[in-house]
């Protein structure tokens, strides 16, 4: 596709050899499509894997452009495949050096909430980690200061989870105006 | 500034910046720590414009989310719009006619130069500069009205659709376009007399607020800021999408990653996006401005009208649950926006709505490093620093 | 002018002091001094800010209808424009700055997101600031233009020479 004429084609598959060869047991999947790269971590080794793709002189992603969760309750497809994974903690890599992307995305269970931070990585981790807490409510061990962001402190729920309502809880209406700390 | 620290008499003060400040640009809020005039300590707060857009994109087509991409970054809505549809595309796999991708980079460079535009004169305005904020908005409404004419508003535009535009350009778009671009430079360099060389304005942001390469890529900064550093990085070259690799176009690099060179970086952009322009009116080709595939454009007003397919199609179209149906599967695409990368990160379960839209906001990563550039400095130089990043609430906080 | 009520004394008085007495009320006057001096409060928050920005400059330029005085300090201004979404992390702020304008005060509730929240029927956003602060004067648009925002100030200035108490007010002795 003409879109994605720039990304470097063979840089693409360096990636996945390069994990296959030194994080094989951490694989889960992967696959490219439309010109991504993308790879399946588990949880216990994702740490592991990003430090790798970071620091590895060959692929030196250190760029972390985006992390970001998916809640696949309502996707039944995407639930099975990893054991009933209800989320999905995505990261988005990009190579200055190799100008290419990889996405590693880290399954998540709903009973153990936990991944490990990167902020010890990447400084940029710090709020795109926070704020998908505020959101998904996915706990980052490790992280400096995992607060809400985006929402008020004493905000309950956590908004983008599938089962939260569009239109809220009714915060909007019972929400104390009055004894917020301005 | 090491000397203001030992002046200081070692106490404490907490100094609340916003969240209603002229110069916060709307909702920011920074809690600064003072000890005399040296900044200690700066905690941004954010989320006070936060809107829900990335809910509120499990619940709309892929069409009707284009309205809320336009009330993201205000500034530059057209270059949202244009990220936006770019990935819902590219994860149908579709690719849109030439004239189309042309017409999306002449209505994405101009809003970029609307956004510089806007940048220059509330960051001149902040440090005291009135006329520079009269004189970039004198050139705001001109092109305010190429874009009033071209998609029917002046801010909220909502231009492009999945798979094509909302219409051709209006007759007459070209005169305009070459007018506007023929005089801009005039413009900018009145903007470059009154402060390039003032004193004033290079005592209050030489040497304010830098940040080296290294630092720049570890905390994810993006467009003017990266480049400032002295990283030359634009999508439009690294991954040049749409018809950009068409065009030849320099990118500009600081060296020293502060204000002043963020402020040099974008005043260059702006030159370069004239460039853009002009080339992009040299050589728009002829042809249809839409996809020609009725699952994904709408049909003409005519056809529906006229023809059962036609009318078929438009309701198929416009129809909740019907509509644009990318496979299943998830994609991202990032795009150089005004302010940096602009990234939206699309899961499609296969039906007419988006199972999740994530945006990838540039200002949300270049807000977070304020507190890096800001420790150490004097506190009047807090309103330098924030006005170089050109932070964007509505695009902060979604 | 917002005088037109008043008349030119006539007969032995005038005579007197060549016609240059005008008889008026302290409340006319007082009213006529605010309406041709307000001074707006810009609460921008959002896309409507960029609009109130545009209004402020040099193409439709505020300041012919007398109320270019921006100030960013609610203690010394009498008219609020809210222009942009409020968000429920916001709304305990616009209400801070609300009280702390001194009467009497007029709000301008500026396009779709101020007034109803417009587009974004969320779990975030308030919709509608009236139902925290009195709001005197509504602007449709999302955003509204430049000259919507002028004849918006315009109401504003015939609703003080009218006479009629801000909204503010009103509630206040309700």
């Amino acid at each position: 596709m003409n879109e994605e004429k720039g990304i470097a084609e063979q840089a693409s598959p360096l990636v996945l050899e390069k994990l296959a060869a030194h994080h094989s047991e951490a694989l889960l999947a992967q696959r490219e499509t439309r010109g991504r790269v993308g790879v399946v971590v588990r949880k216990e080794q994702a740490y592991a894997v990003l430090e790798y793709l970071k620091t590895d002189p060959e692929l030196a992603y250190t760029y972390l452009v985006d992390v970001t969760a998916v809640d696949n309750s309502q996707m039944e497809s995407e639930l099975m495949q990893f054991d009933y994974a209800r989320f999905m903690v995505v990261y988005q890599l990009y190579s200055y050096q190799g100008q290419c992307r990889v996405q590693v995305k880290v399954p998540v269970h709903e009973n153990d909430l936990s991944v490990p931070s990167v902020t010890g990585l990447w400084r940029g981790a710090n709020w795109l980690e926070r704020e998908t807490y505020d959101m998904f409510g996915i706990n980052f061990e490790g992280h400096p200061e995992l607060r809400r962001i985006l929402m008020p402190d004493d905000f309950e729920g956590y908004p983008l989870r599938k089962d939260y309502p569009l239109r809220g809880r009714g915060e909007r209406e019972s929400f104390n105006f009055e004894k917020q700390n301005v | 500034m090491q000397g203001g620290l030992e002046r200081a008499t070692g106490e404490k003060m907490v100094l609340n910046f916003g969240p209603q400040h002229p110069a916060t640009h709307g909702t920011l809020r920074i809690v600064l720590e003072l000890d005399g005039e040296s900044i200690l300590k700066a905690t941004p707060h954010l989320g006070y414009l936060h809107t829900g857009f990335e809910k509120l994109g499990e619940h709309l087509d892929y069409n009707q989310f284009i309205v809320v991409t336009d009330r993201m970054n205000y500034l530059s809505p057209l270059s949202n719009n244009f990220g936006y549809v770019l990935a819902v595309e590219q994860l149908l796999g579709i690719e849109v006619p030439k004239r189309c991708q042309y017409i999306r980079i002449l209505m994405a460079e101009l809003s970029r130069l609307a956004d510089h535009l806007l940048w220059l004169g509330t960051a001149a305005l902040d440090l005291g500069a009135f006329s520079v904020f009269l004189y970039s908005f004198r050139e705001r409404e001109k092109l305010y009205s190429i874009f009033e004419k071209t998609t029917g508003a002046r801010l909220t535009t909502s231009y492009t659709r999945v798979g094509g535009v909302f219409r051709d350009l209006y007759d007459g778009f070209e005169t305009d376009a070459r007018d506007f671009i023929s005089n801009f430079p005039k413009a900018l360099k009145e903007t470059h007399t009154l402060l390039t060389k003032n004193r004033i304005w290079m005592d209050r942001t030489k040497g304010v607020g830098p940040i080296s390469a290294d630092e720049a890529i570890n905390y994810g900064l993006t467009g003017p800021c990266l480049r400032a550093a002295g990283v030359a990085h634009d999508l439009r070259k690294a991954e040049p999408y749409s018809a950009y690799d068409e065009l030849t176009f320099d990118v500009p690099v600081g060296s020293n990653g502060d204000a002043y060179d963020r402020y040099l970086v974008r005043m260059e952009e702006m030159m370069q996006s004239c460039r853009l322009v002009t080339q992009a009116l040299d050589n728009l080709p002829d042809g249809p401005v839409n996809v020609e595939d009725n699952k994904i454009t709408m049909p003409h007003k005519s056809d529906a009208y006229g023809h059962i397919e036609g009318l078929i199609h438009h309701f198929k179209i416009v129809m909740d649950g019907h509509g644009v149906q990318p496979p299943k599967g998830d994609h991202y695409c990032a795009t150089e926006s005004p302010n940096g990368e602009l990234g939206f990160y699309i899961v499609s379960d296969g039906s007419g709505t988006g199972y999740r839209i994530r945006i990838r906001p540039p200002s949300f990563l270049n807000f977070q490093a304020l507190p890096h550039m800001l420790e150490g400095g004097m506190v009047s130089d807090t309103v330098a620093v924030l006005g170089s990043l050109n932070v964007i609430a509505g695009e902060l906080d979604r | 002018m917002g005088l037109a009520k008043t008349h030119i004394q006539s007969g032995q008085g005038a005579a007197q002091t060549d016609g240059n007495i005008i008889t008026t009320t302290i409340d006319k006057v007082v009213n006529w001094g605010r309406k041709n001096s307000l001074w707006p409060m810009p609460f921008g928050t959002a896309c409507c800010a960029i609009e109130m920005m545009a209004t402020l400059a040099s193409k439709f330029d505020l300041s012919r209808f007398g109320s270019e005085a921006i100030r960013f300090s609610p203690r010394q201004s009498d008219l609020l424009i809210v222009s942009g979404r409020i968000s429920i992390k916001m709304m305990p702020v616009l209400k801070r700055i609300y009280d702390q304008m001194p009467d009497p005060k007029w709000v301008i509730s500026m396009g779709a997101c101020a007034s109803c929240g417009g587009v974004f029927d969320t779990y975030t956003l308030i919709q509608g600031v009236d139902q925290f602060i009195p709001v005197d004067v509504y602007i449709p648009g999302c955003p509204p233009r430049p000259e919507d925002l002028i004849d918006a100030v315009m109401q504003v200035q015939q609703k003080i020479a009218s006479g009629a108490a801000p909204k503010g007010i009103e509630v206040a002795y309700e």
